[in-house]
């Protein structure tokens, strides 16, 4: 800081420029991490054996074939056409959501996946709202307790729970909840009325528990520490010792400040929920992506796998980027490009 | 004009060296239980316990076998006993890879040419956006399922995410008054590695093994639950494994059969966690003094 | 009288901070409570605010009176709604001033305005501290330092206080925003205690001066009688000790160190560094006397104008061959978003025996000039050389080579020594570096130590055990230890005490004359300057403003901006 300088307040040209451009400059990352993921999403299923045909059958349909047969098909498909022609079909049948068909059961594999992922994104959905309101708040209120000097074994609690597998707390749950005192369906996501709210209800109860249960202890521990360093940090201080009391001082200047970050992490974790929901939807045998991406694995099913992979790869991608999106409208700093 | 001797206070050396706390030292004494199961069931156990068949399909805990036995008659305790080598094995030496991984491509990140740090860091930034599990799935499904291929597909998938912690602290590390003051002195990079940067970034390797350690020990419990472990040798997730196919937790049997592993790896990851995050408690006051 | 401070004594865990101090300060007047690190003068004032941490033990009276309420016994209080904020505001810390980083400026002082009932609008609030109601819809970041405090000594009004408590509310200013910062302080005519280390920099502003050492108040005067009349040695001291930029008048430093909290000793706690202490000053403790119009505890007032303190030489001889040549340094800092001009254009050069002083504020680039002398950045355009041998293009091992010619002496006493390595080794690391013989080692070392004024006793220490004037010899010594032709001190007493600043640059004078050491001594300071240096150079944003002679630079400065930094230096 040198001489007294007049303040720069956020409407300026230039500030307005400067914020234009690092958005455009965050969004063109984001593409480009976008492009080599799809280019990895391009290479995958020719990286794995089984030779280019097996785009479009299993192993023992293409062996009926004759070697003519397989001729004409690979030239029809392009695959005597060097690679970049091969990768710009690719991604036009991006652009173009035309990912093929499934080889186990001939869906287009664009159908298979709009019908795979709203159970997700309702299963991801539902567990994340549960999984921040009881991980934060249990978050807040450790922090606060820690400076009074109480509150470790919540921390410990947190440990333990942060450390169940997924798996395995799923399977007992089945046990308790589902085979003993019979109180929710151990499968599937409707009930044999169909989609009815109730037996959508029903059908979450567990995998949303057993999601939300693994999931809290990590949002509590991370909530806790940023409590804690804004609550020691100077601002809130001296606000502090400008007789603010206490509850004012909580609401007003230690939440916001503490949860920016959690805010973050909660944005990049349903992006990675998605993928990490496999373990739970076929634990429970919840039709979502999941599962599907899990099944086309198994059944190497390619066209299926690269669209998948596809659709993760992309949820991931933009929650990053509205989380980069969002944060500047919580934190004015951030806001005018303070680089301080 | 020198400064007469005055008799400077008794400051104990260095607070930082008490890394472990009472957390730590629980932790700690936990995971050298563990450990010592896991070579009580790699050297004192016969070589085929956990696979051999000792008595009856689906039997009750008994005498003789304390846990019960499983759906091929192989006794339970020993499973639970052998899957503990093959738990910590894999995931201390991934961890032991990962970290070594991770501090040298971070490193590089952070003291290397512009050019190779961007690349780097944008290696990393793709990287991360590649869903890990589902990698896994693929690896073990493609690539084979011995313990060697699980290894490295374990150790290329997780060295990211404590690349770019170690990339930053590398950062802080250079910008410290010593490690200034020895560049200015003509030190080269290996004395400024050896000397100080070592000081400083050394314990910061521990929480990266504990925490990359923890991550194996699941991910491996979860693959092998899917059916995409090692069959052939006892661990607990392929116990587990057995139970679901079975279909065990519809009996009474989930009690001594699903149970224990399930325990068994909730334990060995809560004693690496109070180990990590004691020790990531302690270190951050110190990295934070930089300023 | 607003405040009356009776027999105050802190504790923390058993070891004494604040020593059964009594205190008034009157109606609308400013007293300025004036120490060094560990003085006690931090917890007496959060005392008053019950503010202490919850290790510590607090016993004595503070009264707080005032014609709109009744008194009010701080130390019984219990709770402190309503007191804080409304009777007693607090001026914080100057640079980042405790303001929310999240709300706007006007959002904040209404918070205030609301909490504590005032009648004023932020608008007025502003006004007062000599802020425009355009800042109002500011966030704290896009405020420079000096403002930001501004805004905090508004929030502070905003309850109408009876009393002031500022803490330090220069801390991280430039020199010319604290004066400033202070003059507004002062104009406001509130009852106030400042606490500070800067004696000199609040003499224009304050009333009344209390002194404290190790816990104790040595001397309470007015500072009206501050110029003339006896003072307590320590007083005496702390004045002498504060750089002027008058060469006629020397620049000392009081030898020794402040003792820690725990290990005070017997009688008058100055004693072991009094130039005047007599065997009743080691066990019998002097009690506060009135003399004149000041309180002063001290056993040897009637001798006490003898006390003077060894002070900063001047250079003997005429300086030699140029050892460091600077010509023409362009230096730009390149980031995401914006491109730095550090450096525009500088020229240096050092002789043999020569101290060199590099002056400016911070912003102005002679850090970054620092580090390009000893090789740690290299400039975008400009030629650096050592002797007759180029530094700008030397790479790798070339310049590691003619780095271990040059010795850094940095600012920062606690990280610059690796807390993992004792007081030896610290000093032998550049003779292992450059791979001097092992036999040879242990004598430049302790020569090295002897140059920077350190017994051998320390040798076996770890920095942990030193004191920061300690830890900057150490490093001083550790910059010497390999014959260097240069030595870089940069801002290298700025984190010490002042009553030991001069002693650090009495060691760099001793050095260069003795050895014909080539210094730079970079500093923000600009009486130190000119107390121990030869010639000076003036940076501000990166260019140069004004070089030459100390002597003539003092009294007839060039540019307009020495001038500034002259006058803010005080006297």
């Amino acid at each position: 800081m040198s001489a007294i300088q007049t303040s720069a307040p956020a409407a300026t040209p230039a500030a307005r420029r400067g914020r234009l451009t690092y958005l455009g400059g965050r969004i063109l990352e984001y593409l480009g991490v976008l492009f080599v993921a799809l280019t990895l999403n391009f290479l995958l299923p020719r990286a794995l054996p089984g030779g280019p045909l097996k785009l479009f059958g299993s192993p023992e349909s293409l062996a009926r074939l004759t070697a003519e047969e397989r001729a004409q098909i690979a030239t029809e498909y392009g695959f005597g056409d060097p690679i970049h022609l091969q990768f710009l079909d690719y991604l036009k049948s991006v652009v173009t959501l035309d990912l093929g068909t499934s080889l186990s059961d001939g869906r287009e594999v664009t159908a298979a996946i709009a019908d795979a992922l709203p159970w997700t994104l309702l299963l991801v959905g539902t567990s994340i709202v549960a999984t921040t309101l009881i991980g934060i708040t249990l978050g807040v209120i450790g922090g606060m307790r820690r400076r009074e000097g109480k509150g470790a074994f919540t921390l410990i609690g947190a440990i333990v729970v942060d450390s169940i597998p997924q798996f395995w707390l799923a399977m007992l749950l089945i046990v308790w909840f589902g085979v003993k005192w019979q109180i929710a369906p151990t499968f599937g996501a409707t009930g044999p009325d169909g989609t009815t709210v109730a037996g959508l209800a029903e059908h979450l109860v567990l995998p949303v528990a057993t999601l939300t249960i693994t999931g809290i202890g990590y949002i509590f521990m991370y909530t806790r520490s940023s409590m804690l360093s804004v609550l020691t940090s100077e601002p809130v201080q001296h606000a502090h010792a400008r007789g603010i009391p206490r509850g004012r001082l909580v609401r007003r200047h230690v939440l916001r400040p503490a949860l920016l970050p959690v805010h973050t992490l909660i944005m990049l974790d349903i992006g990675f929920l998605a993928a990490g929901a496999i373990v739970v939807e076929t634990v429970f045998a919840y039709p979502g992506l999941g599962r599907l991406t899990f099944g086309a694995i198994a059944a190497r099913d390619y066209p299926l796998m690269q669209g998948t992979f596809l659709v993760l790869t992309l949820m991931v991608v933009l929650m990053n980027l509205l989380a980069d999106l969002t944060y500047p409208l919580l934190d004015p700093r951030a806001r005018t490009g303070a680089n301080q | 004009m020198s400064a007469p001797a005055t008799s400077p206070p008794v400051v104990a050396r260095d607070r930082r060296r008490d890394l472990l706390g009472r957390q730590g030292r629980v932790g700690a004494v936990l995971l050298s239980l563990i450990v010592g199961t896991a070579a009580y069931g790699f050297f004192i156990l016969p070589d085929d316990a956990g696979k051999a068949r000792v008595g009856l399909p689906y039997e009750r805990p008994s005498g003789a076998n304390p846990l019960g036995t499983d759906d091929l008659g192989r006794d339970l305790l020993d499973q639970l006993l052998v899957g503990a080598g093959t738990s910590l094995t894999l995931a201390f030496i991934v961890a032991a890879v990962t970290t070594v991984l991770a501090a040298v491509i971070g490193g590089l990140a952070g003291i290397g040419p512009r050019w190779l740090s961007s690349i780097i860091m944008r290696g990393i930034d793709v990287m991360l956006v590649l869903p890990e599990l589902v990698l896994f799935i693929l690896a073990a499904t493609f690539l084979g399922q011995s313990f060697g291929i699980r290894a490295a597909i374990l150790a290329v998938i997780l060295w990211p995410v404590p690349a770019r912690v170690l990339r930053a602290a590398v950062l802080t590390t250079w910008s410290r008054a010593h490690v200034e003051a020895a560049r200015a002195m003509g030190a080269g990079q290996s004395w400024l590695l050896a000397r100080h940067a070592s000081y400083l970034l050394g314990p910061l390797l521990v929480p990266v093994f504990v925490r990359t350690a923890m991550r194996v020990i699941i991910y491996d419990a979860t693959l092998s639950f899917l059916g995409l472990g090692d069959p052939t040798v006892p661990s607990w997730g392929t116990t587990l494994y057995w139970v679901q196919v079975n279909g065990v937790f519809l009996s009474d049997a989930w009690l001594w059969w699903a149970g224990p592993p399930g325990v068994a790896i909730t334990l060995t990851v809560v004693s690496l966690a109070l180990i990590g995050t004691s020790i990531e408690d302690r270190l951050n006051p110190n990295l934070q003094e930089s300023r | 009288m607003t405040l009356s401070v009776q027999d105050v004594t802190v504790t923390y865990g058993g070891k004494v901070a604040v020593d059964h101090v009594d205190l008034e300060v009157a109606d609308g007047e400013v007293v300025a409570v004036v120490g060094e690190s560990g003085c006690g003068k931090t917890s007496l004032a959060r005392a008053l605010l019950g503010l202490l941490p919850s290790n510590a033990e607090v016993s004595g009276r503070g009264v707080l009176r005032s014609n709109r309420h009744p008194d009010l016994d701080l130390g019984a209080l219990t709770d402190w709604r309503g007191i804080r904020g409304r009777r007693i505001g607090i001026v914080p810390q100057g640079a980042m001033s405790g303001l929310s980083p999240i709300h706007r400026i006007e959002a904040q002082l209404r918070e205030m305005l609301t909490l504590h009932g005032g009648n004023s609008e932020p608008t007025d609030l502003l006004e007062r501290v000599g802020l425009s109601a355009g800042e109002l819809g500011s966030y704290a970041h896009q405020l420079s330092g000096g403002q930001r405090q501004r805004v905090a000594i508004a929030l502070t009004l905003a309850g109408d206080p009876d009393l002031l408590i500022a803490d330090e509310p220069t801390t991280g200013l430039d020199a010319v925003v604290q004066g400033k910062i202070l003059k507004l302080i002062s104009s406001l005519g509130i009852s106030t205690l400042i606490v500070s280390h800067d004696l000199t920099g609040l003499l224009p502003y304050a009333d009344r001066i209390a002194v404290m050492y190790a816990g104790r108040l040595a001397e309470v005067v007015p500072v009206a009688a501050l110029q003339q009349g006896r003072h307590h040695p320590y007083t005496a001291g702390l004045l002498a000790a504060t750089p002027s930029t008058n060469r006629t008048i020397p620049w000392a430093s009081i030898p020794g160190s402040a003792p820690a909290i725990g290990d005070l000793p017997e009688g008058c706690r100055f004693a072991p560094r009094c130039p005047i202490a007599v065997d009743e000053c080691h066990t019998v403790r002097p009690p506060l006397r009135v003399l004149g119009d000041s309180e002063v505890a001290c056993h040897r007032m009637d001798v006490a104008s003898n006390a003077t303190y060894p002070a900063v030489p001047r250079a003997t001889s005429a300086c030699g061959t140029p050892v460091l040549t600077m010509t023409g340094i362009h230096h730009t800092y390149r980031s995401r978003s914006r491109t730095t001009t550090a450096l525009d254009g500088v020229d240096l050069d050092v002789g043999r025996g020569e101290i060199i002083g590099l002056v400016g504020e911070s912003g102005s680039g002679k850090s970054t000039l620092a580090r390009i002398a000893l090789g740690l950045i290299r400039p975008t355009q400009g030629r650096v050389s050592l002797g007759d041998d180029e530094v700008t293009g030397a790479r790798s091992r070339r310049l590691r080579s003619l780095q271990r010619r040059v010795g850094f002496v940095h600012q920062d006493p606690y990280d610059s020594l690796h807390p993992g390595m004792k007081v030896w080794s610290l000093i032998a690391e550049p003779l292992v570096i450059a791979r001097v013989a092992r036999g040879e080692r242990d004598a430049k070392v302790r020569a090295a130590l002897a140059s920077a004024g350190l017994p051998e006793s320390l040798l076996d220490r770890f920095p942990g055990q030193l004191s920061g004037g300690q830890r900057q010899r150490v490093s001083i010594a550790r910059a010497l230890v390999n014959d260097p032709e240069l030595v870089v001190a940069d801002e290298a007493s700025s984190m010490l005490d002042v009553s030991t600043r001069g002693g650090i640059a009495t060691t760099l004078r001793s050095v260069a004359t003795e050895r014909g050491l080539a210094v730079v001594f970079v500093t923000h300071d600009m009486g130190e300057a000119i107390q121990s240096c030869d010639r000076i150079v003036v940076l501000r944003h990166g260019k140069v403003v004004d070089k030459g002679d100390c002597a003539q630079i003092s009294t007839s400065p060039e540019h307009e901006y020495t001038a500034q930094l002259l006058a803010a230096s005080h006297h």
